[in-house]
């Protein structure tokens, strides 16, 4: 039972970080049509800023800050620098964020080194719950993930903001008719995503193996969750996650990594072989 | 209001669909531009939005240059589009629509005004209601708000009685001059369509080519003297 | 007018003849060198084939490289003897089984519309990463170590079994390459080829005019498959050593980038782009470190958005051939006229 306990506990966490992760990039996919192979090293980069605060002496929460503000201006300067151009050429966006991907990586190898760096748990002490004894940063990871999910769903669906952005995604012409800056639109919120993966980054810090190949691990399966679930509504992420997340956290329980990712990677391919546009489509 | 000189713009670099088209738009007229399919109407209303590029001429709006103005520009200096086809967003409810309308205006409210409501009664009616649940007509109506709210002085109209019935076409023809007379609204309106035209248009452009063949503002001689009406628009 | 046109034509005659020649008055070392660049060309062929022609990018081609490089090893080291040991077998298998593969992969993943493009990216991408650790868990193929000691190139047609000097091994895959070179471009201009460019250009509306996209991107996907398969082989076979970095990521993110920046839709642009990046590599990457990698990484962002046809693929695009050039043009004139305007008569200036 208690096993039940903490494997349920693993994939709450490990399924809220991932979703974190995806909304940046289906909110991206939605609003321009990218698909930003660089999210992941938007994570990494989220990550080492951990590593510039502990090295800098600041306490850990400081990067909660810093990690987003500084993937919002790296993000601000890819979009205007590079991603615009390339918006009209589907297949070429993968190629030239793939590229920036290789860029940023090599960038964080010379700036700290090729080897893992360690981050201090701030939050040491684990916590008695539902009869497991369970590690806290966990438990804080999951708030915050949860926290700003929910924030960014409620800015999306809630928001005249959100509005204003699934009406560009409905039909950016006629947005622009309206009078809505669709170009600066875009800018920001490749920003947003940007600044989503790096918060992520930095939260997941404490319990990774922060290293330059860290980026990978979450950029695969957060495509195959977006894929999965659909990208006509943030739920389809939701679902995609929960799917993706949960397989992936039981079976690397049960038998190794390697089988965790295969058995994700098969599933991914039989539910888009049945349902090609994900799961959760617009009502027609 | 609107000067148009010489313009030449097309879809792709170098062609020609609007070929020294010049016309003028005095402030609180109502004027119909009509021509067969493919005259070059549609494109013309696109070239002034800034979604067809312009090579040649001028485009000002109130004594503005605004060729090569982004879409968003040209909105936010008082131009309002109802295109082809309505353009509404259908998931969106009526209202959320309406709000659409107003979230590209900085300087206005993002709040819609009850007067929207009461311009077409259905609308009201059907506030929360999704837009793509709605007919044709109500659709139409819509949109026509949705650029009344962010309270233009230019109003762009392209074919807005096509494949709307009779009445609802009727109704909008009423109201919209109302407004034009109220408020000072200067209408430009595309049309195929003679019915909504002799309803409401003060002055008529007949186009040919790329430009304009033929010009009168006695529209309701045309009921009697058809000839041009047969002459630019039958196939 | 004339000479822009057959400027491609005759590059890609002189670049042949140039590697032809080459070990004449070059040293061993640099022969085997080149013979490595020229089997990478014929793997960057097999991306260009199905990237620049069929507007399919894929993450994985060294899948089929290092299928095709495994399975020569096995079968020339007597490990897998289900259909002999020979040499010979090893080619068949090499080429066969990678084609297989690429027709399973192909078949579950050409799904109908949507995000088809990027989803098979995304998971040929997984693929490759999937298939190079397993092939560090399988013992029978060697493991993280991979196979070592893979038996050369052959000449069985002399007296004795007796390995292929340097320079004829050389001459084996220049020959191969440039055979599947002629190949790939007889089906790029022939009707098939018509079909795959249109897929390409716009598949939703190739499929309305009735053809079965999914069958033909299958088709040139086998296709692109064999041929990286088979460039596998006389990879191993030149040096000898197959493992599972042969067959993982990183080869396959190297041979998009070597393709991405010699130019994807011409496929001796492709092949070329293999050589300058490699000659390039060596070069640089002892002399700026680290900042090689992150060098190459920016070039290749600033090839995708300012030169998407690549470094060669200007200079080496060949003329359309003739029966597609539009009505008119390549018209024979009669004598007296003068259809473009380009004679000038005595008084004027």
């Amino acid at each position: 039972m208690n096993f039940a306990i903490g494997l349920g506990l693993d994939t709450l966490s490990f399924s809220l970080s991932l979703l974190l992760v995806s909304l940046g990039l289906v909110i991206i996919f939605g609003l321009m049509n990218v698909i930003n192979m660089a999210h992941g090293e938007f994570f990494l980069l989220g990550a080492y800023s951990v590593v510039a605060v502990q090295q800098l002496q600041l306490p850990y929460w400081a990067a909660l800050i810093v990690a987003p503000i500084a993937l919002a201006l790296v993000g601000l300067v890819l979009e205007q620098l590079i991603i615009r151009h390339v918006y009209h050429r589907f297949i070429d966006t993968i190629l030239a964020t793939w590229g920036i991907s290789i860029v940023l990586k090599q960038l964080i190898i010379i700036g700290f080194g090729p080897t893992s760096q360690s981050i201090v748990n701030p939050l040491p002490e684990p916590v008695h719950i539902l009869g497991v004894v369970y590690p806290s940063f966990r438990l804080f990871i999951m708030g915050a993930a949860l926290a700003v999910s929910i924030a960014t769903f409620w800015v999306f669906y809630r928001s005249n903001l959100g509005l204003a952005i699934r009406g560009v995604i409905a039909n950016r012409a006629m947005a622009a008719s309206l009078g809505l800056n669709t170009r600066r639109m875009d800018r920001w919120t490749f920003a947003f995503g940007a600044a989503l993966a790096g918060f992520a980054g930095a939260v997941m810090a404490p319990i990774m193996s922060v290293d330059p190949q860290m980026g990978g691990g979450f950029l695969i399966p957060a495509f195959l969750s977006i894929m999965v679930g659909g990208v006509s509504h943030l739920f389809g992420v939701v679902l995609g996650v929960g799917l993706i997340g949960s397989t992936s956290t039981v079976i690397s329980s049960l038998d190794t990594q390697l089988a965790a990712q295969i058995a994700v990677f098969l599933l991914a391919i039989v539910i888009i072989r049945l349902w090609p546009e994900g799961l959760i489509t617009r009502k027609r | 209001m609107l000067k148009v000189s010489e313009v030449v713009a097309g879809y792709q670099a170098g062609s020609r669909v609007l070929d020294g088209f010049s016309m003028h738009v005095r402030p609180g007229e109502i004027v119909a531009l009509l021509g067969r399919n493919g005259m070059g109407k549609t494109t013309f209303l696109k070239a002034l939005m800034g979604h067809v590029a312009v090579s040649g001429g001028s485009l000002s709006l109130d004594g503005e240059e605004i060729g090569g103005l982004k879409p968003y520009e040209v909105a936010r200096r008082g131009v309002g589009y109802v295109p082809q086809g309505r353009e509404i967003f259908p998931d969106f409810t009526v209202e959320e629509n309406l709000l659409m309308g107003l979230l590209g205006r900085p300087e206005l409210p993002s709040e819609v005004p009850d007067w929207a409501f009461e311009i077409f009664p259905i609308l009201h009616e059907r506030r929360k209601q999704r837009g793509g649940s709605m007919s044709g007509g109500q659709q139409q109506q819509l949109a026509i708000v949705r650029a009344l709210v962010g309270r233009p002085k230019l109003l762009l109209l392209d074919e807005p009685s096509e494949g709307i019935q009779p009445n609802i076409v009727q109704e909008i023809g009423q109201v919209l001059s109302r407004i034009a007379r109220d408020e000072g609204l200067t209408v430009l309106l595309v049309e195929q369509n003679m019915e909504l035209v002799l309803g409401m248009a003060q002055r008529c452009l007949f186009m040919e080519n790329g430009a304009i063949a033929y010009e009168t503002d006695e529209v309701q001689k045309l009921r009697t003297d058809p000839a041009p009406i047969h002459r630019y628009l039958s196939v | 007018m004339m000479n822009t046109r057959y400027l491609g034509v005759g590059l890609t005659v002189a670049v042949w003849a140039a590697l032809m020649a080459v070990p004449l008055f070059a040293d061993e070392w640099s022969v085997s060198q080149l013979g490595q660049y020229v089997t990478y060309g014929i793997l960057a062929m097999s991306l260009s084939f199905i990237w620049g022609q069929v507007g399919i990018l894929c993450f994985g081609q060294a899948i089929f490289f290092g299928l095709g490089g495994y399975l020569m090893g096995l079968t020339t080291l007597e490990r897998f003897t289900w259909f002999g040991g020979s040499q010979t077998m090893g080619l068949l298998l090499a080429t066969l089984g990678p084609a297989l593969a690429a027709y399973i992969l192909g078949k579950l993943l050409f799904v109908g519309r949507g995000l088809s493009g990027a989803f098979f990216a995304i998971v040929t991408l997984c693929a490759a990463f999937i298939v190079e650790i397993s092939a560090q868990h399988i013992d029978f193929i060697g493991g993280f170590d991979g196979l070592l000691g893979v038996p050369p190139l052959m000449a069985s047609w002399r007296a004795g079994d007796d390995m292929l000097s340097t320079n004829e091994t050389f001459y084996v895959v220049l020959a191969s390459a440039l055979l599947i070179y002629l190949a790939v471009l007889f089906i790029q201009r022939s009707p098939l080829g018509v079909v795959l460019a249109a897929i390409r250009n716009n598949d939703e509306r190739t499929a309305s005019f009735g053809y079965r996209t999914t069958d033909y991107k299958v088709l040139a996907f086998t296709i692109s498959g064999a041929m990286a398969g088979y460039a596998g082989a006389l990879f191993t076979a030149q040096f000898g050593f197959v493992s599972p970095a042969v067959i993982g990521t990183a080869l396959s993110t190297e041979v998009l980038i070597w393709v991405a920046v010699g130019g994807r839709a011409v496929l001796m642009a492709a092949f070329l782009g293999v050589v300058l990046v490699r000659s390039v590599e060596s070069f640089l990457s002892s002399a700026l470190g680290p900042y090689w990698l992150l060098t190459l990484g920016g070039f290749f962002v600033l090839t995708v958005v300012v030169m998407p046809e690549g470094i060669f693929g200007r200079l080496l695009r060949l003329p359309l051939p003739k029966a597609w050039r539009s009505p008119g043009a390549g018209r024979v004139t009669e004598p007296g006229q003068d259809p473009l305007g380009m004679r000038r008569t005595p008084d004027s200036t």
